[in-house]
């Protein structure tokens, strides 16, 4: 891991809110293992906003790293303001990576909401690795979608209000394409009623899953022991030393649905 | 490089810039960014005689100008520590103090005789009797001279080695609590601990700390600990470690004019793990710079008004 003042490429919006940002930042690539992985970005360099922010990277190639974020608050409105040719200090790479997809399962790749970058990443690792998959991607309304619905090439849109793709959540979909497919494996990230709705699903139904969750950072290093989730699995080998949790920024931020508990 | 040694009870640290309890864990955890030996200590994390859990999520928020934490005092317990961290801290070249937490007087205490019954290069020890985030957590000794009193002799009476008593702003009268400690044998007091706080989601309605109360640190406290650390100077003979809200050098050189004579780096690790290193560097600038023949020279120095 390391720190880096990276160059913004550019700084756009691409939906309702929703915002994408490239860096210039080789030296996060030098250190990039995989889809799953995030930076914690410092948005600015006064101390009005103590903290990082964890983000998932959504793109890693050519030196050149993407972030998704929406515009929930103060900090991501400050980070939409950014122009290209800015500077920003980022760290990382940080956290683990999706696994297994490349042994021989078929994926399925869901993201919710601003749960999609990692699983986008996912979906251009399979590309490159010519892996048969399908993306399904939830969202309220059709304003938050800006991928366009296309059952033919595998990709699925749903939205709560049935204004573009499938009407309902992903959970449709996952079904259908789990009785569609051989070895299907899940992938998602996404808000937490939905990996709520996934992990129980992946257990009655015992399909194999992971699952990159969000949890709130201090540090995102190990060092402020903010970040816990419940364990299930207590013998699972972990960068950090607790029983009953798990720190999603070392440990995590991917696990197998079995292994970790919702509130 | 200027003289940046500073001495406390018979130990001299290269410089005055040590890295928190709580904010560094045990000092191993982000080897690719700080070379921990060139810091003047590590606190390490809060020690209880079991291994803690801590407390459920969320445990942490930002606040303006800071952040406010419920950790509970997550930590591998003194034995786990003994046998794992002891070994690695030999091979450091910076100081560790070990910070020390309890329920009661005998826990504190049976910490302590574990660590004195083995041979290690631990320097000292930091004692947390000011945790706000525990149930029945040191909080009890922190807000009681009387308490205090008793917890510093019956340590100072089992050790050579350096007891810092850590205290909270949160009491009427620090330093009271300051003196007691001194007159019980500590060798320093060290100040402050986190402040008390708490954050809502007007959106959600609810506490952002499951805890619902948690520890205010960051630039947002530094008045608070600027003052403690002042008025505890003006009566105490023995050395004061400041901290609250430092992030840069002049926020280290504000903490020596107002009396102390080491300093804390807490939440600026969690920003960037290399920040006691790169204050370092600075501070020696700012005394190179400076009218001051030396650090030492500066402490409690701060021109008062009348």
């Amino acid at each position: 891991m390391l720190i880096e003042r990276a160059h913004i490429i550019s700084n756009t919006e691409v939906a309702h809110n929703i915002w994408e940002m490239f860096l210039d930042a080789p030296g996060i690539i030098s250190e990039y293992k995989g889809s799953g992985q995030f930076i914690n970005i410092l948005v600015e360099d006064s101390w009005n906003h103590p903290l990082r922010r964890p983000m998932s990277i959504a793109s890693a190639k050519d030196g050149k790293v993407s972030i998704i974020y929406k515009i929930f608050g103060d900090v991501t409105r400050i980070l939409s303001k950014k122009k290209s040719g800015n500077d920003i200090e980022v760290l990382g790479p940080l956290g683990n990576t999706f696994t297994n997809w490349n042994n021989n399962y078929y994926p399925i790749l869901v993201g919710g909401g601003v749960g999609l970058p990692p699983i986008l990443n996912l979906k251009s690792e399979c590309e490159l690795s010519k892996i048969d998959h399908t993306i399904i991607i939830g969202a309220q309304n059709s304003n938050e979608h800006f991928i366009a619905h296309d059952p033919k090439n595998d990709i699925i849109l749903t939205t709560d209000d049935g204004s573009s793709g499938e009407s309902g959540t992903v959970m449709n979909p996952i079904d259908r394409i789990i009785k569609e497919k051989n070895r299907p494996y899940i992938f998602a990230c996404g808000p937490e009623p939905m990996l709520v709705a996934i992990r129980d699903y992946s257990l009655k139904n015992n399909i194999p899953t992971q699952l990159s969750v969000e949890s709130y950072m201090g540090c995102g290093v190990g060092l402020c022991q903010g970040c816990v989730i419940s364990k299930n699995n207590t013998d699972k080998k972990e960068n950090s030393y607790h029983e009953q949790y798990s720190l999603v920024c070392i440990d995590g931020p991917v696990y197998e649905s079995k292994d970790i508990q919702f509130e | 490089m200027s003289n940046l040694e500073v001495s406390i009870g018979n130990i001299t640290f290269k410089n005055p810039i040590w890295v928190a309890s709580g904010t560094f864990g045990y000092g191993t955890e982000a080897p690719d960014l700080i070379d921990v030996n060139k810091l003047g200590a590590i606190v390490t994390k809060s020690i209880t005689r079991e291994p803690r859990e801590g407390n459920p999520p969320p445990r942490i928020v930002e606040t303006p100008s800071g952040m406010i934490n419920s950790i509970g005092l997550a930590n591998i317990g003194v034995k786990k520590y003994i046998k794992e961290m002891l070994p690695i801290y030999e091979d450091l070249s910076t100081k560790i103090i070990m910070n020390i937490a309890g329920t009661d007087i005998d826990e504190y205490i049976e910490i302590l005789e574990l660590m004195e019954n083995q041979s290690s290069s631990i320097t000292g020890y930091e004692i947390n009797i000011s945790c706000p985030n525990v149930n029945k957590g040191g909080m009890e000794f922190g807000i009681d001279c009387d308490m205090t009193a008793k917890l510093t002799e019956e340590l100072r009476s089992r050790t050579d080695r350096l007891i810092i008593m850590k205290l909270s702003p949160n009491v009427s009268d620090i330093v009271s609590i300051g003196k007691a400690s001194q007159d019980s044998g500590a060798d320093a007091v060290s100040a402050i601990n986190t402040v008390v706080g708490m954050s809502i989601n007007a959106n959600t309605g609810k506490s952002n700390i499951f805890t619902t109360y948690g520890g205010l640190s960051g630039p947002a406290i530094k008045p608070i600990g600027l003052a403690a650390v002042n008025k505890l100077y003006k009566d105490l003979s023995i050395p004061i470690i400041g901290m609250g809200g430092i992030v840069s050098s002049t926020d280290v050189a504000e903490y020596i004019l107002a009396g102390s004579t080491s300093v804390q780096v807490g939440t600026a690790n969690f920003r960037n793990p290399g920040t006691g290193e790169d204050l370092i560097d600075m501070i020696d600038t700012y005394v190179a710079d400076s009218n001051w023949k030396s650090l030492v020279e500066m402490i409690g120095k701060v021109e008062i008004h009348n």
